[in-house]
């Protein structure tokens, strides 16, 4: 009852208005939403099939992987007018910011290497070779260790993230898709889209402690396709974007036990939380919309339509 | 990737294969035979081959609002006037009325583009097969121009066909997603008129 009532007191304050940009992988743009009045406020032409999109700590720089320009695009987020491109090597799909807001580590999926540019001086600091199809990337909240994960190979690759050199590999189900830390360190989440799991890692170790699968009433197990992971800064939720599926899958931190199966839109892949963690937003690429699910209910509020095969999805920071 | 699949398209028609897929699934997109109900509907399960199921008004309606040539404001607005008069064990049997008539399409489609797919094959084993009578005439000690004229002509219109059909692949491998599209807007419609 009186976590209830806190929720609500916490619900019924005025959330803080801040700004969710949406890269839109057929549209070639971005839209950007209100996440106080979940209006959007615009949409901008950003370079040829977007997809990754991060930006900076202090929130003054926006990056996009524009794949098939084969760099990454920076805008200012509140003109939305593009700064300066940074070089990214062919075909980049998915990157990682440092904690510190530099240096940015690219995946190339044609090329099969990680790519280390620094975003101060726009100089490319290195290139890592990786497995076959390097896509997910995710970094430990201390910045020392860069995870990538590669598509065909089955891996993911621990590099460190000061020598650039793999310091360990596992192996994980077939096409893991993206790596997510806990905000402790604790824990290293990989998805992996065909074999239909995630992985939980324990990075110290480097050994995997539980295999989670999924299994949703009514939905045949091969359009159970997870991808995107989003972990609350207490560690107590993990979210699961299931792709065809059309499902968010709900873990709980504790039992690492799926707690739900939240119905967004047609092929979620990506996911972000707002700032205080109240909201997450979903790309949905098929049916063209991003979902808001309220985090303490598991509900989703509302489907907001985007452009053409919305991809990746990051919130301003406060 | 699509680089890839460009300099395979220009070694030869038949080595394009290697970079999209088989004959059978011609597409990049992964083959998933069957929907699921659960990827679009969280109401309530529908009511297992009963009188709901078999009510002729929800078949009628949903022989209506699956049909593309149907706007969608005009399906939502004939679902919401079912809706009004209707319970959710009603909801439940329209939503699995529609649900199978788009799966049954869509199965349909899918067998489309298999049989697209083996007519490609086939087809870039004729052009190969052409190039391969192109490369004997024009090799013989006394060449047959005319012979070497029709056979240069068939394969213009081999491999012309062939191209164009290449093109058109994207576009044909994207309707199921269509079709999905159309169904899960559908079930979004029932689902919104749910009596919690």
């Amino acid at each position: 009852m009186k976590t209830a009532l806190l929720i609500l007191l916490l619900s019924a304050s005025p959330a803080l208005a801040n700004k969710v940009f949406v890269s839109n992988e057929k549209g070639n743009d971005v839209t950007v939403i209100d996440s106080a009045t979940l209006e959007v406020l615009g949409s901008y032409p950003v370079g040829n099939r977007p997809r990754g999109i991060a930006i900076s700590p202090d929130g003054r720089e926006l990056y996009v992987c524009a794949s098939d320009d084969d760099l990454v695009r920076v805008f200012d987020p509140e003109t939305m007018q593009e700064t300066h491109t940074l070089p990214s090597g062919p075909d980049p799909e998915l990157f990682v910011l440092h904690p510190s807001g530099n240096p940015l580590y690219i995946a190339n999926e044609d090329d099969n290497l990680v790519t280390v540019v620094d975003t101060r001086t726009h100089r490319m600091l290195a290139e890592i070779p990786v497995g076959v199809e390097p896509e997910g990337m995710g970094i430990s909240p201390d910045g020392k260790v860069v995870i990538n994960t590669s598509e065909t190979t089955n891996m993911a690759h621990f590099i460190d993230a000061e020598t650039y050199q793999i310091t360990d590999n596992v192996l994980v189900d077939q096409r893991p898709r993206f790596a997510q830390f806990s905000d402790d360190g604790t824990r290293l989440y990989v998805s992996s889209e065909i074999g239909g799991t995630v992985s939980v890692i324990d990075p110290a170790t480097r050994q995997i402690t539980k295999t989670i699968g999924f299994d949703i009433p009514g939905v045949l197990p091969e359009a159970i396709q997870p991808v995107g992971i989003r972990v609350t800064a207490d560690g107590k939720k993990i979210f699961v974007a299931l792709g065809p599926a059309n499902r968010v899958a709900v873990i709980d931190g504790d039992s690492l036990e799926v707690t739900d199966y939240i119905l967004v839109g047609q092929r979620v892949w990506q996911m972000a939380f707002t700032p205080d963690q109240s909201q997450l937003y979903t790309t949905n690429g098929n049916s063209n919309d991003v979902t808001v699910i309220d985090v303490a209910s598991n509900k989703a509020l509302r489907s907001i339509p985007v452009g053409q095969q919305p991809w990746g999805v990051v919130v301003a920071p406060n | 990737m699509r680089r890839f699949f460009l300099m395979a398209l220009l070694a030869g028609p038949t080595a394009a294969w290697a970079a999209q897929g088989t004959p059978d699934w011609p597409c990049v997109q992964p083959r998933q035979d069957h929907l699921s109900l659960g990827q679009v509907w969280t109401g309530p399960p529908p009511p297992p081959d009963t009188a709901a199921a078999a009510d002729p008004a929800i078949a009628a309606l949903a022989d209506r609002v699956v049909q593309r040539r149907m706007p969608l404001p005009e399906a939502e607005a004939a679902i919401a006037a079912f809706a009004s008069g209707a319970d959710n064990a009603q909801l439940a049997a329209l939503m699995q009325a529609v649900f199978d008539r788009i799966d049954g399409q869509r199965t349909n489609l899918i067998a489309g583009i298999s049989r697209y797919g083996n007519k490609q094959a086939r087809l870039a084993a004729q052009v190969q097969a052409r190039r391969d009578r192109m490369a004997q005439l024009q090799s013989a000690a006394t060449p047959d121009f005319d012979a070497m004229d029709a056979e240069e002509k068939a394969l213009d219109w081999d491999t012309r066909i062939f191209t164009d059909r290449q093109q058109s692949l994207t576009y044909v491998c994207e309707t199921p997603v269509i079709l999905e599209q159309r169904l899960f807007a559908l079930g979004r419609a029932i689902a919104s008129h749910l009596n919690p």
